[in-house]
């Protein structure tokens, strides 16, 4: 070919390539291929439906609709169906699709090699060892469950019942303490809040718009009686170290400082008796008479809070129709009674414990399953109480521990005993949905399926109004080899020769429903709430100001150089079991985590105190851990507190939970409630390291 | 062969000597290893996407568009002495024009090669024609530094065409003639284009009007920026090529263009300076007085600590008005070290305005509740700019070698 | 393009902030419903990809007089886009009926100047291509289309929920061009435990938005620049009211202006 030639052919080719479709269509193409580059996952289609149950993560149970797509669930929305969160969603449940298909979660039998690390094995080698354990260990089982509103903790107290052991614990949370207060204060059954009919809620510590009690309904009130744009119905007051969500929500923020719950109490009761609204009770002279001591003067000393704001937050209770004083722990768990005992009293002030809008005695539901031990007997048992005892040497360590969607490990606080028992037990196993810390101390860990993948229910959950029975039914298939613990226990049951009166989980629920009156057949297709109102018994508080005085402790102040804590608790962040849901990591604010470190939120006055500037990376200590944070300055946080968030620091689970933060319950440690004895922590004095 | 000439000897220009082959290369190896590190700051960002850079979604335009938009400003020498050239038929700037239009060249198409990487989709680039919005400020800059980079390139080859060993083909000389005598033509499109797409760029920001650092009031659909943005690239182009061409000279130890042409650019630029200055001035009071009081801001609320502080404006406006003065001063002007240092100091000032224009409006919180956040470019897209900085290098450096762009160089190094 | 662009049906937002607690259940809705991928470190704020975002707002005031309130900040949808008019591509567009300012990922090249215009900060680029770790992708929706690497995207007030409840009227027999109250509704607006979300058409009376837009207690962000947006804020704190648009020292609060 000649040069002439060669022009020819390029310039011919030329244009013929670019009168050809081929350059056209090519980049035509390039705008799908830029869309749908092979690695990006492409969508699904498939008919939808929406199938009811409730979410099992969150600890309230709340109701959802599960939208499935061509047998997929997608989107976990709220059910208007369900009497309790009426059709409200939590930031939790909201994430539960996507939880149920996160990387942490346990896809198959695993055992812990000599070496330590995880086997994968099948079931029948982990029924087998199961069973050989079970039997083994009969007599010196013990059993931590994290889920107290369900039913599966009947098999599990049946079995272990019947093998001749009784250390069954729940993990402790808000209802410990509250029951004791409760029952102290002549209250017979449990201790409910009639929320929804209250037009003004004095929380004292209690984070009810947030993550403490039936949460969604909780906030359903809230929603309802403040109408967009109106005049609320319902006022909202909240006392607490930090400005949290709840804060947000209500009309007062009382800063008081951390432990302090009794002292503000006792200030509301006293300038409740010195305004003249109590009427005369039995015992009402002896608790005036402690109440006495606490004059706003004196609680502005004690908690920190102004003395006239009190006194306008105490005007306005005492000019509602219906108000109703709640309190809480700032980790929703290890809370002190007292408190508990004090806000009773307050109610007891306003005379309205038992009227609408009020505290409410609500009765436990009876057992269904052969041999297994009454509710109200579990909820009041002190879990590290026992581990600490185990731990010390004073109790025997179990032979077999087994550890059902709970995960103490993280979750119980320094000096809990809880690290020292499973050391000490030699056969553990964990039964749970994900890779927990727990998990992955534990011999053998059995992955468990989730709300959505199983039957199971929930009952009365803390801080409900209503006796309330719900059902969740699966609209899945269990993830992998899942498969429902309740199932799995009542199999070992039967292959051990316990009879323990239920074939299945199913079975159990209905029998359950029954026993209370209701249908399980509705409830299970409804996905909706039995309440009964009937299951509410008539209450006659007294004032036990005996037990009261006994339990106030002197608020731990702070020194020159040293801070309190403040835990700061977000639901959406997940719970001890769940860890952080990957679509949960937006929701994380960066004045909460920041890269991979806390940050400590505190007001200008504490960062000079401590000497630290916004942004700086600091070591605070504790009498148990050290931990490294970074500094951000918020005016929302009480004088000489620092606000952390709990529900980071996570060793396990997932790339989007772990090494992420600080877990703050290493840095408290667990003392005595005086007089009830009770497991307390939550409170850490912090300094510079 | 003459071995006592460099090996590419014969490629020279006529009477034009240069440097050892092996120190050039030497020279050139030292610009390709910059050019090297750019490659694999583009790789970095064309393979795993932009999140390799330092821009988030508060700062979605960074040190790119700022040197962009730089460059295309200082850059502007090539259409504007084109126009003084061709259409004014200014003579003496013969003498300056080619390297003109290869720094025009060179800034374009660096700039072009920029905006490769800053799009999140490089493949879609056409859709810029394909599904042109003509309401965008941004439609206009694509269409007109496309088709002035088109203009460029038809500036550039007649000189490639001149080298000397090239230039013995009769055709390529034919075509190098033919190419001389239609270059009005395209030095008027060059220039019509290059205006509008100057003002366009100022335009884009000055339309931002939910940004008040930005937003400007105007003529028609023209924002104040849009005239600004001409006028401050017209006054800084010349000055800029004037600074490039000494930079050549103190590099290669040989004078290139007369002291009289540079005079002259200066005073152009000059000229054109103190309008741009009269007008910046103009501007910034109106936008201080009008603009931001009508939104609720104040000129306070625009400057946040040192780094977006208002020392930079204070520079950008200071570095315009005392070169305005010493330029226009024949006494100082004609002073060397303050001729230059008062080029330097326009250059400077609108780069500077270019990255404010880019930078701190997007710096400045306008939702109440919102945080100075700030930026910094990271070594991504340092290294991009560093390619093109070394692509600039290297082809400048070929073409001073092999291609006679200055006129005036064989006379002016004859006793030499 | 700088004209209002004004519709028979406005659909619109009004977030009353004295509701909002800020727990993120609407940002969670969010991401599910429109396929938003997860993100293993979202604490650097200007890198985390949410169509909506809820903002800590401060009185500034010392403690213990310092007060929160949080605001939901989804896409404005602004009756006067700044960020429809710079498109060079018109991969964003406001002219359907509705109100709804569209955005394209196949049709964005991903120049990020509609981002630069936005004073909300409501438009969020893929700087990175989306990764659904392990089986996390079996939970996406079949609505939106997953988008790759390199383009802009922002909040459609689930516009694929219109779609579909336009659907559900037409096949139902009744008109799609008037909704009931509550036939439509964002993701969001649907998962607030609180309802400070409500949705709707800003137009129609039978709405209730309508009423609520036009609340002493109301206003919207920013509206001195002009943009109109089509989300409305509530709220009887005058120090909150003041946070939704830059006042000089002495101009008073304004009242909701209407366009």
């Amino acid at each position: 070919m000649n040069r002439r030639g060669f022009l020819k052919f390029a310039a011919g080719g030329t244009v013929g390539l670019a009168a050809s479709p081929v350059i056209w269509n090519t980049l035509y193409d390039a705008v799908y291929w830029t869309q749908n580059w092979g690695w990006i996952p492409r969508l699904q289609k498939g008919a939808s439906e929406y199938l009811p149950t409730i979410s099992k993560v969150c600890p309230s149970g709340t109701g959802i609709r599960v939208r499935l797509v061509g047998g997929r669930p997608v989107r976990a929305l709220g059910n208007p169906g369900n009497a309790m969160s009426q059709g409200a969603l939590t930031a939790l449940a909201a994430a539960e699709t996507q939880l149920q298909v996160s990387p942490a979660r346990l896809k198959t039998p695993l055992k812990r090699s000599p070496d330590g690390a995880y086997v994968a094995i099948s079931w029948e080698e982990a029924e087998k060892m199961l069973r050989d354990k079970a039997l083994e260990a009969r007599g010196a089982m013990a059993c931590i469950s994290g889920d107290p509103t369900s039913s599966v903790n009947e098999v599990f107290t049946g079995f272990m019942n019947a093998m001749g052991s009784d250390d069954f614990y729940f993990m402790p949370g808000e209802e410990l303490p509250a029951l004791k207060a409760w029952s102290l204060m002549g209250g017979q059954g449990r201790l409910g809040y009639d929320i929804e009919h209250s037009d003004f809620v004095l929380s004292i510590g209690a984070n009810f718009l947030e993550s403490w009690g039936t949460v969604a309904r909780n906030r359903k009130a809230f929603s309802a009686g403040r109408p967009a744009g109106q005049k609320p119905a319902l006022k909202v007051a909240y006392a607490g170290p930090v400005q949290n969500n709840t804060a947000a929500g209500a009309d007062w923020w009382l800063p008081i400082r951390p432990d302090t719950e009794m002292a503000l109490a006792l200030g509301v009761a006293h300038l409740v008796i010195k305004k003249g609204k109590a009427p005369f009770r039995i015992g009402l002279p002896a608790f005036a008479a402690l109440a006495e001591r606490y004059d706003p003067a004196t609680v502005a000393k004690l908690t920190g809070v102004d003395a006239a704001r009190l006194e306008a937050v105490v005007d306005a209770l005492l000019e509602a129709q219906k108000p109703l004083v709640i309190t809480g722990s700032p980790l929703g768990a290890g809370g002190a009674a007292g408190p508990i005992m004090a806000a009773i009293a307050i109610n007891i002030l306003l005379d309205r414990v038992g009227k609408e809008g009020n505290l409410v005695d609500l009765s436990f539901p009876s057992p269904v399953v052969n041999g297994a031990t009454h509710i109200r007997s579990l909820l009041a048992r002190d879990l590290v109480a026992w581990t600490q005892a185990v731990a010390a040497g004073k109790a025997p360590a179990p032979k077999m521990l087994m550890i059902y969607d709970a995960n103490p490990l993280y979750a119980l606080p320094a000096g809990s005993g809880m690290a020292e028992v499973l050391d000490r037990t030699p056969f553990t196993v964990a039964l749970a949905s994900f890779m927990s810390e727990t998990c992955a101390r534990c011999d053998l860990v059995l992955p468990a399926a989730m709300g959505l993948e199983r039957f199971d229910d929930a009952c009365t959950p803390y801080g409900s109004g209503q006796f309330s029975y719900s059902i969740a039914a699966p609209v899945v298939e269990p993830f992998y080899e899942a498969r429902p613990a309740g199932e799995l226990i009542i199999a070992l049951a039967q292959e051990l020769g316990v009879d323990l009166g239920v074939e299945d989980m199913p079975q159990l629920l209905h029998k359950k429903a029954l026993s209370m009156g209701a249908d399980f057949r509705a409830l299970t297709e409804s996905g909706g709430v039995f309440t009964d109102d009937a299951q509410r018994s008539p209450v006659v508080p007294l004032f036990n100001t005996a037990a009261l005085q006994a339990a106030i402790t002197t608020p731990a102040g702070s020194s020159d150089a040293s801070v309190r804590l403040a835990p700061v608790l977000v639901l959406g962040m997940g719970t001890p079991q769940t860890a952080i849901p990957p679509f949960a990591t937006k929701i994380i604010a960066d004045y909460q985590l920041k890269g991979m470190d806390s940050v400590a939120q505190m007001n200008s006055a504490t960062a000079a105190k401590l000497g630290v500037r916004q942004g700086e990376r600091v070591k605070l200590q504790s009498a148990a851990a050290t931990v490294t944070v970074l500094v951000d300055l918020f005016e929302g946080v009480q004088t000489d507190t620092v606000a952390l968030c709990a529900g980071l620091g996570h060793t396990a689970f997932d790339e989007f939970s772990r090494g992420k933060g600080i877990n703050i319950t290493t840095l408290t440690s667990v003392s005595r409630e005086p007089g009830t004895g009770l497991s307390v922590w939550g409170g850490a004095e912090l300094a510079r390291a | 062969m003459d071995y006592s000439k460099p090996l590419d000897a014969a490629l020279f220009p006529e009477d034009c000597p240069r440097c050892s082959l092996t120190r050039f290369m030497m020279w050139l190896g030292a610009l390709s290893l910059l050019l090297l590190f750019g490659l694999y700051a583009a790789v970095r960002v064309l393979g795993w996407g932009l999140g390799e850079t330092g821009m988030d979604d508060y700062f979605g335009f960074g040190l790119w568009i700022t040197f962009d938009l730089a460059v295309i400003a200082l850059g502007a020498g090539a259409f504007f002495t084109g126009l003084l050239r061709y259409i004014l038929n200014i003579d003496e700037l013969k003498n300056i024009v080619n390297l003109a239009a290869v720094i025009g060249f060179l800034c374009y198409t660096g700039a072009m090669l920029i905006l490769v990487l800053d799009i999140g989709q490089p493949i879609r680039c056409w859709f810029g024609y394909w599904y042109a919005n003509v309401h965008s400020m941004l439609t206009e800059v694509i269409f007109c530094i496309t088709c002035y980079c088109i203009v460029l390139i038809i500036e550039y080859v007649p000189l490639v065409l001149e080298n000397r060993q090239l230039a013995k083909s009769r055709f390529v000389s034919a075509l190098a003639h033919n190419f001389h005598l239609i270059m009005p033509l395209f030095a008027g499109i060059g220039a019509f284009l290059s205006t509008f797409h100057q003002g366009s760029l100022g335009g884009m920001y000055g339309v931002l009007f939910g940004r008040p650092y930005a937003f400007r009031d105007g003529f028609f659909i023209w924002p104040w920026t849009f005239f600004l943005f001409i006028l401050s690239a017209i006054s800084s182009g010349p000055m800029f090529t004037v600074l490039v061409c000494t930079l050549m000279e103190k590099m290669s130890g040989r004078r290139l263009v007369t002291w009289d042409v540079k005079q002259l650019m200066g005073k152009i630029g000059g000229v054109m300076l103190v309008i741009y200055t009269v007008f910046k001035l103009l501007d910034t009071w109106a936008w201080a007085t009008g603009i931001l009081p009508r939104v609720g801001m104040t000129f306070d609320q625009m400057f946040h600590g040192m780094i977006y502080g208002k020392w930079l404006m204070a520079a950008e406006l200071l570095f315009i008005v005392v070169p305005a003065v010493c330029l226009l001063m024949p006494s100082l002007r004609r002073n060397p070290a303050v001729f230059y240092t008062m080029l330097i100091l326009t250059c400077v000032s609108v780069t500077l305005n270019r990255y404010l224009q880019t930078v701190q409006t997007l710096a400045v919180p306008v939702m109440p509740f919102d945080s100075w956040y700030t930026y910094a470019p990271n070594w991504a897209e340092w290294g991009a700019c560093i390619l093109v900085f070394a692509y600039a290098a290297i082809v400048l450096s070929l073409s001073y070698r092999y291609l006679p762009m200055f006129p005036q160089e064989a006379s002016l190094n004859k006793d030499r | 393009m700088s004209e209002i662009m004004d519709f028979r049906i406005r659909w619109g937002m009004v977030i009353d902030l004295d509701k909002c607690t800020g727990c993120g259940a609407c940002m969670v809705a969010c991401q599910a419903e429109n396929n938003i991928a997860p993100q293993v470190d979202a604490s650097n704020k200007l890198r985390s990809l949410n169509w909506l975002v809820v903002y800590r707002l401060s009185n500034g005031r010392a403690f213990p007089d310092h007060e929160v309130a949080y605001l939901p900040r989804p896409c404005m949808q602004c009756g006067k886009p700044s960020c429809v008019s710079v498109c060079p591509v018109i991969a964003t567009d406001k002219r359907e009926e509705g109100g709804i300012v569209s955005q394209i990922p196949p049709r964005c090249i991903g120049c990020r100047y509609c981002m630069a215009s936005c004073p909300y900060h409501a438009r969020y680029f893929n700087w990175y291509d989306p990764k659904w770790p392990g089986d996390l992708g079996r939970a996406l929706t079949p609505d939106v289309s997953t988008r790759p690497r390199g383009v802009v995207e922002k909040c459609t007030f689930c516009h694929h929920r219109w779609q579909k409840a336009k659907d559900e009227a037409i096949a139902n027999g009744r008109d799609p061009w008037d909704l009931p109250d509550g036939a439509y509704v964002t993701s969001c607006a649907e998962a607030c435990p609180n309802g400070a979300i409500t949705f709707g058409d800003l137009k129609n009376p039978k709405h209730k938005v309508h009423e609520l837009s036009q609340s002493p207690y109301a206003f919207r962000l920013l509206e001195r620049l002009g943009t109109d947006p089509q989300v409305y804020y509530l709220s009887r704190r005058e120090w909150v009211r003041r946070k939704g648009d830059n006042y000089l020292e002495d101009e008073p609060t304004a009242g909701t202006r209407r366009g």
